[in-house]
């Protein structure tokens, strides 16, 4: 039935739908629609849309559409960013602070005391120790947490600046200067792995922690923050 | 795009939608502030939850939007909780959120279509203005100004498709 005279009807099927035709002219086009399914078809199909109309303001149509200010986006990125980077930060949740210095990578590292035989003590009950290797070259830091354990001591090495691929031998002495190998590692540039091993060397008989790295030796007493730079030569291994 | 994990997706994300998110933020919260605020946490909760978005479930736009309809709500429920202050400024938005973001999508299906087709409707329709007069005042004949009518209601809905809209 594709006749001119049927595309007419259809293009009064908008006016139809939306309740402009006169009485007349919308009498004719309903007689048209019940002998033709395509119309009928084509109007509910443009009624479905012509009931969403007065939904819409015609001022706010008109009115020139809100666009976002230029910056917006640059501030979602930082918020982002800023997200990303504490998420990682608390990924590695550490209750220590490393030093300042964005520039160079940090390396964690727990290194563990080696199995050797020590005397028996009660330190579970000392309280963790944070020492800060004070007396190092300028772009070096050296930083340790050492936590008492039933069975023994954890240490946490946090070291920043050296140069990628270095040994780093870790050891504790006691008081009465007797070394005491806690493993060893490598630091990485970037590097962000962290291991936790155990050591049976009981904090309260820890006096002193060192750090044998490239050839030099750094040190620092466990129970006061004042550093001290141990001579070269002491190697625990 | 698959999931919205990385910065660089939410960068793209953001150039694509960002405009329309917005304009409904603004129409629906009726405070540019609070939309700009509501289109940034849109984004940040969209990369949070980057790796749930899955393009086989739905579109990337459909899922903003559902985000950015959720943040509306926690917006509107802290300004509701906050003591109105005689500002002077423009009376937020009443509409029920589910009416305010169809309204809206019909505002932006008649500006997207043809200028011909919007004038007619604006004028036939909303203004409820003779069709006689509305052909006088374009100097068209009055079945042009019916035939307007017809193309302008099926390019709204496609327009309105376009947008997720169903029937």
């Amino acid at each position: 039935m594709r006749t001119e005279g049927h595309r007419d009807w259809k293009l009064s099927l908008g006016a139809f739908a939306l309740g402009d035709l006169p009485p007349d002219e919308r009498a004719a086009v309903a007689a048209h629609l019940e002998g033709c399914a395509e119309c009928r078809a084509e109007l509910r199909s443009l009624e479905g849309v012509a009931a969403l109309l007065p939904l819409a303001d015609p001022d706010r149509i008109e009115a020139p559409a809100a666009r976002p200010p230029a910056d917006l986006g640059a501030r979602i990125e930082a918020q982002i960013a800023a997200e990303s980077a504490r998420e990682g930060r608390e990924k590695r949740r550490r209750r220590f602070r490393l030093g300042v210095g964005g520039a160079v990578a940090t390396v964690v590292v727990a290194a563990v005391l080696a199995l050797v035989i020590l005397p028996v003590g009660g330190g579970e009950n000392s309280p963790a120790q944070e020492v800060h290797f004070a007396s190092v070259p300028k772009g070096i830091s050296i930083d340790a947490k050492l936590e008492p354990h039933a069975y023994g001591t954890e240490i946490y090495m946090y070291v920043k600046g050296i140069r990628s691929g270095t040994l780093c031998r870790v050891f504790l002495r006691n008081e009465s200067g007797r070394t005491f190998s806690a493993g060893s590692f490598r630091y990485r540039w970037g590097g962000d792995s962290e291991a936790q091993l155990s050591s049976a060397l009981d904090l309260s008989q820890a006096a002193e922690i060192g750090v044998h790295a490239g050839g030099r030796t750094f040190t620092a007493p466990v129970d006061q923050a004042t550093a001290l730079v141990g001579g070269a030569g002491i190697d625990p291994a | 795009m698959g999931a919205l994990t990385r910065e660089r997706d939410v960068r793209e994300a953001y150039a694509a939608h960002s405009g329309e998110l917005y304009g409904f933020a603004v129409r629906s919260l009726a405070d540019a502030g609070l939309a700009e605020e509501a289109v940034q946490e849109t984004f940040v909760r969209a990369w949070k939850a980057g790796d749930r978005f899955d393009p086989e479930i739905g579109s990337l736009r459909t899922w903003l939007f559902a985000i950015l309809r959720n943040v509306v709500i926690d917006l509107g429920r802290a300004r509701a909780a906050r003591p109105r202050v005689a500002d002077g400024g423009v009376e937020p938005s009443v509409e029920p959120l589910e009416q305010a973001l169809l309204a809206w999508q019909v505002e932006e299906a008649m500006r997207r279509i043809g200028e011909d087709h919007r004038r007619v409707l604006l004028e036939t329709h909303f203004r409820a203005r003779p069709y006689s007069e509305v052909a006088e005042e374009l100097g068209v004949p009055e079945g042009t100004i019916k035939s307007r009518v017809y193309y302008g209601l099926r390019a709204l809905r496609v327009a309105l498709e376009e947008m997720g809209y169903e029937d």
